[in-house]
């Protein structure tokens, strides 16, 4: 026994298998992300002091196999199989079992020792399905210990046995497949013995009748005589199947995979629908669906706004004397005013941040861990097809309506790069909490609630059209659509604010400290008296083309920092927050609609350079600068004919 | 394509009927894909529903549910049970 008694776990898994309410139930708050090696993948590390020993647990993103279809699956395999961590922890969904046990066969083959976790056995049982886990144990040879992550039951036993993995010698054993598909992995295995790859024999035999693209590559350049060994393998393989070796070996899992859950499960079919079925039937209408899903999201967005609304004006009159209190205790010297900079950043921060984004962000996640969004996804697949997309995108949008930066984030969810960035300029143009702070703020309380709501159905035309474009001139084939479909559950308070926290996490850590920065540095150009000569230069464009007041053009750089300082810095430039006294219903219009579209944040802009380089943000900034200045003009020309 | 009797698209097949996978009219990545998420030939899929508007399809496999797209749903040749 080694003296520091350290153990190293990985949770390997499918996406809503519960794997992230396993890894935060083990790690709490001693966690931290990162990003893996020279990708734009989250890392996600945790540490868990447990009898004695010091565990790290590390959460593999979550895939549905070992091939090297995305980089997800490339990653996961390759930590497995370089870092050889002590124990892997197979969180499988219970009431999808058999399709799981695909995914572990794939992880067996890696000859890593292997705990299995059946998760949801709650939500199994309540379908009917009883599951033998001892017999499971006894047929793939690994410790199986039933579940219940939400309720934190069986978890413990998860880490009691990896304990007595790492501490004792218990031995695995690989699947077994068909006969002949045996004899050809056993030959291939013996010419493999002598290369040098950190891979296990038989691993590196299956991937070559698997025609796995990386193992060719690597064997390739060791001895590529194997190669043709192999490739008489797979002809003989074929020959037999009468199609790809390929998906002889897929088929091979998948019908061990069948004949194990058959020797374990029991099912006893209800007779009577379940509620969650009912509601599955009513949530996906081909009619009352969409009538739902418009419903239920207008009702959290009116909800969530009224509410932030009201606690906004409390935070307001909270912080109203603070300036002037700051002026007269800190002082107006360059570097007070550039402090008080700093204070009202992170003041404005948090008017954001609590009454609205936290609150939707809550909500969104209630809505997530029902399984009400796969549904909506599943709704609007086709829609979002239109723009080059699929469904998945659909959660970017909602979670960019929150802020821009997490919902730009989320699009790594998305399978390829071409998709990614589709999303992710899509997300730009859905208007943000501050966003909407400026449409209710001047809109919806001036010229009208349903003038405010034709602006959000004018931004979706708008980010259909962009989408429909952006997918034309990026070209390729859109991905199609493979979700699982989780059935509906009781949402589980601890994972929705361990998801809200994730979300909101990503705006305090990566949007506040560049906007409190850059607030600093526009406070500078403004003390060094250049902000006239910036409105000035900007007259032709705000007082000409858009006919709004010439100090729009200083709000509208303002802006770039946090869009909700245009109509904060309105109030003080125009020196009353009555705006109807000072602006038009047209020009609040015109307004809104430039600052809906006229450029990301910088916060979102510096998502967007780091996940597709500083050439693509760029590019996407000055199009849709000039896209705001057309369309606003467009708008303001088409207003005067109603007005 | 050779489209056999009895043989139909996946997308042709109504609410609640069940057909057996025959073939996969797509390229080797696709048939490996779906291959590897138990969607091999020989697999029994049910429709649940389908979207109107040439929307998604949602199916049952091997005891789950999953969301496939209209494409996909185009592309995968089943034989009526």
């Amino acid at each position: 026994m080694t003296e520091e008694r350290k153990i190293s776990i990985v949770l390997a898994g499918q996406g809503n298998a519960g794997k992230s309410t396993i890894f935060n139930y083990l790690t709490g708050l001693h966690q931290h992300t990162g990003n893996w090696a020279g990708k734009t993948i989250e890392k996600f590390e945790g540490t868990l002091y447990y009898k004695g020993y010091t565990i790290d647990v590390i959460d593999l993103p979550g895939i549905y196999s070992l091939t090297t279809y995305s980089v997800e699956e490339v990653i996961s395999r390759e930590y497995i199989i370089k870092q050889k961590p002590d124990v892997v922890i197979n969180i499988i969904d219970s009431t999808n079992l058999e399709r799981s046990l695909i995914f572990t066969l794939q992880l067996l083959e890696l000859e890593c020792p292997v705990i299995l976790a059946l998760n949801m056995v709650d939500l199994a049982r309540k379908k009917g399905v009883t599951i033998d886990s001892a017999k499971l144990q006894n047929i793939i040879n690994a410790p199986v210990i039933p579940t219940i992550a939400s309720r934190g039951s069986g978890l413990t036993d998860i880490v009691d046995k990896a304990i007595e993995l790492k501490e004792g010698n218990l031995e695995y054993k690989v699947p077994r497949y068909g006969k002949e598909i045996e004899n050809r992995i056993e030959d291939l295995s013996q010419y493999v013995k002598d290369v040098d790859l950190p891979y296990p024999e038989r691993w590196i035999a299956i991937k070559l009748l698997e025609k796995d693209r990386d193992i060719v590559t690597s064997i390739r350049e060791k001895d590529p005589r194997i190669l043709r060994e192999a490739g008489e393998a797979i002809t003989k393989l074929e020959k037999i199947h009468g199609h790809d070796s390929s998906v002889v070996i897929s088929d091979e899992r998948t019908l061990l995979a069948s004949h194990i859950t058959r020797e374990i499960v029991d099912i006893k079919p209800h007779r009577k629908l379940s509620l969650n079925e009912r509601l599955e039937i009513i949530t996906t209408h081909k009619v009352i669906g969409y009538f739902l899903m418009i419903l239920i999201l207008g009702a959290m967005f009116v909800g969530v706004f009224s509410f932030g609304n009201w606690l906004s004006s409390l935070f307001e009159s909270v912080f109203q004397n603070w300036h002037e209190w700051w002026n007269n205790e800190v002082g107006t010297t360059f570097t007070a005013t550039l402090g008080w900079a700093a204070v009202e950043s992170v003041l404005a921060l948090i008017q954001i941040a609590l009454p609205y984004i936290l609150p939707f962000y809550i909500l969104l996640y209630v809505l997530e861990d029902w399984g009400y969004i796969a549904r909506i996804s599943f709704l609007m697949d086709n829609f979002m097809h239109k723009m080059g997309i699929h469904g998945k995108g659909i959660i970017s949008f909602i979670i960019g309506l929150g802020c821009n930066v997490p919902g730009c984030l989320s699009c790594r969810i998305m399978e390829s790069k071409r998709e990614r960035f589709i999303t992710a300029v899509l997300v730009t143009l859905v208007p943000c909490s501050a966003v909407s702070v400026i449409i209710f703020g001047l809109v919806g309380k001036y010229v009208g609630i349903l003038w405010a709501f034709s602006l959000y159905l004018f931004a979706l035309i708008v980010i259909f059209l962009a989408g429909k474009l952006s997918s034309k001139f990026m070209g390729g084939e859109p991905v199609e659509l493979i979700m699982h479909m989780p059935d509906y559950k009781t949402p589980n308070l601890k994972t929705i604010l361990s998801e809200t926290w994730d979300a909101l996490k990503e705006f305090v850590y990566i949007a506040a400290p560049i906007v409190i920065i850059s607030g600093v540095f526009i406070q500078v150009i403004n003390l060094a008296g250049w902000m006239p000569a910036i409105s000035s230069f900007l007259s032709p464009v705000t007082e000409k083309w858009l006919g709004l007041p010439a100090v729009t053009g200083i709000l509208l750089i303002f802006g770039i920092l946090r869009k909700e300082l245009i109509l904060v810095m309105l109030a003080a430039y125009l020196g009353t927050t009555n705006f109807i006294e000072v602006l038009s219903p047209q020009q609040m219009i015109t307004l809104s609609v430039v600052s809906m579209f006229y450029v990301p944040c910088v916060a979102t802009i510096s998502v967007l350079w780091k996940d597709f380089g500083w050439k693509k943000a760029m590019a996407v900034c000055i199009l849709e600068i000039l896209f705001a200045i057309v369309i606003a003009g467009i708008v303001r020309r088409a207003l005067d004919l109603v007005f | 394509m050779n489209i056999n009797k009895g043989q139909v698209r996946l997308l042709d097949l109504e609410d609640g009927q069940t057909g057996i996978i025959i073939s996969i009219n797509g390229g080797k990545m696709l048939t490996k894909r779906l291959a590897d998420l138990g969607l091999s030939t020989g697999t029994k899929i049910k429709i649940l529903r389908k979207t109107p508007f040439s929307g998604p399809v949602q199916v049952e496999v091997r005891g789950s549910k999953l969301v496939l797209g209209r494409g996909l749903a185009f592309k995968i040749m089943v034989e009526i049970q």
